[in-house]
């Protein structure tokens, strides 16, 4: 199988590869994984809280080509945005952009996975802190 | 004709296919049967190893290009088509794993499909998509992802650090125990299987079924991570 130069391009030189704070209450952490392969990805976001915007994002996966070419663009494609708009994003749009044959069709779906569970694990910190956020404000 | 291909034991019930007819010896035209049908064994999952490779090897014989050189064209092509649904057949169902997935996909259980429409629910309904495996065995085969990495860097660096190694040599010892264990359980739902099968009227079957079917699919992904995990690990530490 011969994959596209996007996923070439993004399989050598991957954007935004590393890891964040798991415990830093602004970000979120998406950890997934494929069964049919057993891959691994994890993607991090970092959102201002008051602007709900994704103002960083990294990840760090264990996997084919087309599992770290599909995080590396969900990180791109992630930041900048707020966090419904990243929720909008899907798998089919990675599919597309990297051209990825149809037994790559999973490692796409693992990022859509990814990105939903981070923004998941956000949401959750977020409620978990909030009486304390409302408390300290009085 | 449907008829003739395939015939079905008087006592048990069990389908096979027909190779060869039986009054003048000649290849059928294979029929689209599934590799149980195909060997003549019933739709279980613990299967007498010993028996299918003595079928295969006379089959083989008997389908093998070299008899049919001077037969008519239909019948060696057709020859040519059985053997090939031979060879796969029999590859499939020697193997224990192989065996286990071809009967999941036969019985309709598409784990890729699985996955793909329940990450579709979550997109829809802003639920969280349950992982099919659990979060700390991703966890672990996350960290120890990491730690072989870091090998891998060291090594290439010609540097070596006695408890790094010693880490990956005990995650190493777990994670063999983990498949050993994986597959045992994996037999276990094997012999439920098999029990419903034989049970085949019993009421509530259907739900059963799809119960342990459900419990193979779940032991085989996770025992795709571990399998990884042992690979990657052997070959981080002989390189
Ligand atoms: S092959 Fe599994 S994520 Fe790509």
């Amino acid at each position: 199988m011969s994959y596209s130069d996007k996923v070439i391009d993004h399989y050598n030189n991957p954007r935004n590869v590393g890891s964040m704070d798991k415990k830093d209450a602004d970000v979120g952490t998406g950890l997934v994984g494929a069964p049919e392969c057993g891959d691994v990805m994890k993607l991090q976001i970092k959102v201002n809280p008051q602007t709900n915007i994704i103002e960083d994002a990294k990840f760090k996966t264990f996997g084919c080509g087309s599992a770290i070419a599909s995080s590396s663009l969900a990180t791109e494609w992630v930041k900048g945005k707020t966090v419904d708009q990243a929720l909008e994003i899907k798998n089919t749009e990675i599919v597309k952009e990297l051209a990825l044959p149809p037994v790559k069709i999973h490692c796409s779906v693992l990022a859509e996975d990814a990105i939903r569970a981070a923004i998941g694990d956000w949401k959750k910190k977020q409620e978990a802190t909030k009486p304390a956020a409302v408390q300290a404000a009085q | 004709m449907p008829g003739e291909a395939t015939s079905s034991c008087w006592s048990c019930g069990t389908m096979r296919a027909v190779h060869f007819c039986s009054s003048c010896g000649k290849v059928q035209p294979p029929v689209p049967v599934d590799y149980f049908t195909f060997f003549g064994f019933p739709r279980k999952l613990n299967l007498d190893t010993s028996a299918l490779e003595k079928e295969f090897y006379a089959l083989s014989r008997r389908l093998h290009p070299d008899v049919f050189g001077q037969a008519d064209t239909r019948e060696r092509s057709w020859s040519l088509e059985q053997s090939s649904m031979l060879n796969d057949a029999y590859r499939t169902l020697k193997d224990p794993i192989k065996r286990t997935e071809y009967l999941l996909r036969l019985e309709g259980v598409e784990l890729e499909e699985q996955s793909k429409q329940a990450t579709e629910k979550a997109r829809a309904t802003g639920e969280l998509k349950k992982q099919v495996v659990p979060p700390d065995l991703l966890e672990e085969v996350f960290e120890l992802n990491m730690h072989l990495e870091e090998l891998r860097i060291q090594k290439k660096l010609g540097e070596d650090d006695p408890a790094l190694l010693e880490e990956i040599g005990k995650a190493k010892l777990s994670l063999e125990e983990k498949y050993e264990a994986l597959f045992n359980e994996l037999k276990t739902e094997w012999n439920n299987w098999d029990k419903s099968v034989d049970n085949g009227t019993a009421d509530g079957t259907n739900d059963d079924r799809r119960r342990i079917l459900d419990k193979m699919l779940d032991v085989l992904n996770r025992r795709n991570y571990v399998r990884n995990l042992v690979r990657d690990v052997n070959e981080a530490l002989e390189n």
